[in-house]
This record gives structure tokens, sequence and C-alpha cells, in this order.
């Protein structure tokens, strides 16, 4: 199985691009209603564990909080590897130096240049390191923030996001014809303040085959996850 | 045959006449930049040298000194009906950019404005925007309804056809009106060559900087520029790539963002 876990991408984005790949056989909006602040890790955390994670995950050492693998669905696989993802396997040097130069930006010290220059580096390397392990493992889920980290300062500009979307249609693409369970899942989506971006309502999920969910929360996943595990990879 | 200028002036002249005979009680927003003046003198040209409703400064305390210098001087020398409008409570306060600037922004611009529209019972406000100065800007239209917060719904609006410009038929507290949306930074600055307008000195190159968009002290940095002179800033427009509110921190929507990020834990 490959889950593809995209920050921020929203529905909305994802039909106004035509980003066909993204929009699998079944696809839709999440229900966000039961969280209080749409905060990336605790949205994460939920989703890998089945629960509402959101109060207890403290928001001043939310970057560094994990949750065990026995906690989540990927206990369920023989073999997973995961790269990046929040709450489990973050990439906390690179996750640094981002919100080192988003503070930068907000305070006169970075331009916003240096700062795509660097969202774009660590995607690159993310890509790398998650195709590498397509197809070697039960699970693999790759965790990408560029539609997040993009869209914050860059939202109102179209050109820009619409990059973005590409990027990220073109690696659904890519594992389109894997012959696996593909879930392309983000943890909220993102409307637009002026130019910048801020957390929505309207989360994203598609699956390349049907499941049958109507606005499913983004705890839901954890069951069908696991009866895919038990099903196809015991 | 009229020159552009003359044409846009026409336009904006024709505008203000509108709002003046559609509204009980307009008044024009004056920072003292050069839009604002641009856009006082056009009301004084429309009605015969008289400018025939109030003019409003914002005084947040924190502007610079030459600011208040020239609204005096010129308040004098064009006989306007000056009001300024001042949240003394947030000042006794101690709001201050250091402790936020959005929420300095909010309580020494918006919440005083506010207060002076309740107070004096204002129905109309003639603002100097352009919408070439900021993304957002773009969206306005000539007549845009704001409600008693302020709020601004931009996918909400109604065309403009031929000029039309029809008061919408719900409730709205007060109608901004916009006399120079349509001109650019380069247009106002030649506006005010031709008319002889007087200009803020902040505008002109001092130790290779200047002011190119008027804010608040603390908020506002000047442009690395030599452009002593009104024909040299027109000649550094024609050229920069510099966007003009570049020298602005006190955006909103940044301040808005800064404080929603901060709140998510990104900062």
């Amino acid at each position: 199985m490959i889950i593809l876990a995209l920050d921020a991408l929203d529905l909305n984005q994802v039909q106004k691009f035509n980003c066909k790949n993204l929009m699998q056989k079944e696809y839709g909006q999440t229900d966000l209603s039961d969280f209080n602040q749409l905060r990336t890790v605790a949205l994460w955390a939920s989703f890998l564990t089945g629960k509402n994670m959101e109060k207890e995950i403290p928001i001043k050492t939310q970057w560094e909080f994990k949750v065990s693998p026995e906690q989540t669905f990927l206990k369920f696989f023989k073999t997973y590897e995961t790269t990046d993802v929040p709450a489990f396997s973050l990439k906390q040097q690179n996750h640094a130096e981002e919100r080192k130069l988003l503070k930068g930006y907000f305070e006169d010290k970075a331009t916003i240049e240096e700062y795509d220059v660097a969202i774009w580096r660590n995607h690159e390397e993310n890509k790398k390191d998650f195709f590498k392990t397509v197809g070697k493992f039960d699970l693999v889920m790759g965790y990408f923030n560029l539609a997040d980290a993009i869209g914050h300062l860059s939202f109102g500009i179209t050109e820009k996001m619409a990059e973005v979307y590409n990027e990220l249609d073109k690696m659904a693409e890519e594992i389109k014809n894997s012959d696996s369970f593909v879930l392309v899942i983000s943890d909220h989506g993102m409307k637009a303040v002026g130019r910048y971006g801020d957390h929505s309502r309207n989360g994203f999920y598609s699956f390349n085959k049907k499941l049958g969910l109507n606005l499913p929360r983004i705890t839901s996943f954890y069951s069908p996850i696991r009866r895919i595990a038990e099903n196809e990879y015991s | 045959m009229d020159n552009y200028l003359q044409q846009l002036e026409k336009k904006s002249i024709a505008m203000i006449r509108e709002a003046k005979a559609q509204f009980k009680n307009p008044a024009v927003l004056w920072s003292t930049g050069k839009d604002s003046t641009a856009t006082v003198w056009l009301c004084k040209k429309a009605f015969f040298g008289k400018v025939p409703f109030p003019v409003i400064h914002i005084d947040t305390s924190y502007k610079f000194p030459e600011i208040y210098e020239f609204r005096n001087k010129i308040a004098k020398e064009w006989n306007l009906n000056l009001i300024i409008a001042k949240n003394e409570k947030a000042l006794e306060k101690g709001v201050s950019p250091e402790k936020g600037r959005l929420k300095c922004c909010t309580e020494l611009k918006t919440e005083a404005l506010k207060n002076l529209i309740k107070e004096r019972k204002f129905d109309a406000l003639i603002l100097a925007i352009r919408r070439d100065e900021h993304g957002i800007r773009a969206k306005e239209r000539y007549y845009s309804p704001r409600d008693e917060n302020f709020r601004w719904n931009y996918k909400d609006q109604q065309a403009e056809l031929w000029d039309l410009y029809v008061k919408p038929s719900e409730d709205f507290t007060h109608m901004r009106v916009h006399p120079i949306l349509h001109w650019t930074e380069l247009e106002v600055w030649q506006y005010v060559v031709q008319e002889k307008l007087p200009v803020n000195p902040l505008y002109f190159a001092k130790n290779g900087k200047r002011y190119r968009s008027l804010g608040c002290m603390p908020c506002t940095v000047p442009i690395p520029s030599t452009a002593s002179t009104i024909d040299e800033i027109v000649q550094e427009i024609k050229t920069s790539k510099i966007p003009e509110r570049a020298g602005r921190s006190q955006d909103k929507e940044k301040a808005y963002m800064m404080q929603k990020l901060r709140s998510l834990g990104y900062m």
C-alpha cells in the first residue's frame, strides 16, 4: 500500500488545477469538524492512530512529538517505511530550517525566494527518498509539505500554486500504475488571505479503489487501512 | 482631445460628484501621501476650489513629524474642514507596534475610524486606493460597501458596467468610494507634476534613501534611491521592479498571517 500524505492539499485547488492523478477512483473532502485548531502534527498523529490527538499534543513541543508504531496502523503491516512523516519520522533539521526562514520572512530577515528555494530543495530530497521505498515494503508512506509551505506565503499567486499542484499531481501519476492500494490524503485544506494562505477545513482524500466513504474524518482511515493490511498483506 | 491624465481626472471627478450627490454625509480620507493628496485635490477641483465635505486624517500618533507639518500647512492653504481621528483610549492603554503590529493597526487605525464614523454618521468615505498597489486591491470596485465591522466581501460584488456606480440594495454601514482606483503610481506622480501639487518631503531621497509609500514611523522603511526631484521619481518608477509598498511592513495581511502561524506553532 502507498500513502501519499500531502500537507494542505485542498479539494478546491485539486479541482481548479485539474489534477487528474490526484483525483483517483474515489475522492472527496474530509470532515475536520472535531478539531478546534487545524494543526499539522496533531492532524497527522490522529490520522496515524485513528484517535483525535489534538489535546495530547502541546503546541510548543509539537514538532518533536512522536507516536510509537504500536499506536498506529503501521503495526498491521509486516514491513513498512515512512518518509518525513510528522509525529513519526519528521526530518527535524529540514523543518527547523524551513520554520527559521518563515520566521525570518516575517521579521524582514529572509525573502520569500530564499524560503521557496529551501522548501523545493527539501521536497526534492524527500521525493528521492520516498520513491526509493516504493515497491520494497508492504506499506510506504511519504509526507510532502510543498502545498502547505509554499501556500502559506504565496497562496494568492496562481502561477506558484499551479506549479506546486502540478508537481504533486505528477507524483501521483508516477505511482498510479504501481498495482498497489494508493491513498492520497491531506491534513487540511488552504484558503487565501490576500497573497497568504490560511489552513481551511477543505481537506482532501482519494483512493484508487471504491471505499464508499462519505465525508470521512481523518481518524476514519485507520480501520480501512487495517483491513487492507490484514486482508492483502498478511 | 484631452490628454490621458485629463481623461483619468475627468472620470475621477465625475465619481466624486456622484458620491456627493448620492450620499448624505460623505468624507474623504487623507494620509498626506501623494495618492490621497491628489484625491483631496480632485475633490477640490470637482467643487470649484472648496472641498464640500470633511477631510479625515487618521492620527496613530506614530506618524512622521513631516506628515503632521505637511498636513497642517496644506489644510490651512486649501481651507480644508480637517477632522482628526485618534483612538485616545487605546493610546492611553499603551497600544504600540512593539506590543503587536496587527493589534496596533487595528486599534489605532481601524477602530479610530470606526469610532469617528459612528460619531459623525458618515455614510460614504472617499479613499485613494489604487488597483496596482497591491494584489487584493486589484479586486476592488469603485463603490465598495462595508458593514459595521468594515468587512468587505470581495467574492460578492456588483459589476460596474458603463461607469454606472449603483448603491447596493442590501444594508451597509458605509460605502467606500475609490475615485483613483484605475490610476497607476506613475500616473499619480505625472498628475502631481501637471497640477503642481505639494509633495511631502519624505518622498525625496536623502542620503541615498527615500520613502515610496508613507505609513507610521516604526513600520515604514525607506527604499534605496537617489531620486530627489519629482522628475527623478518618475524616471525611477518607470524602471523600478520593486513593488511600491515594499517598505511597508505593517501590511495587515502579513501581520495577520504572522499571528496565525504563530498560533499554529510554526514560529
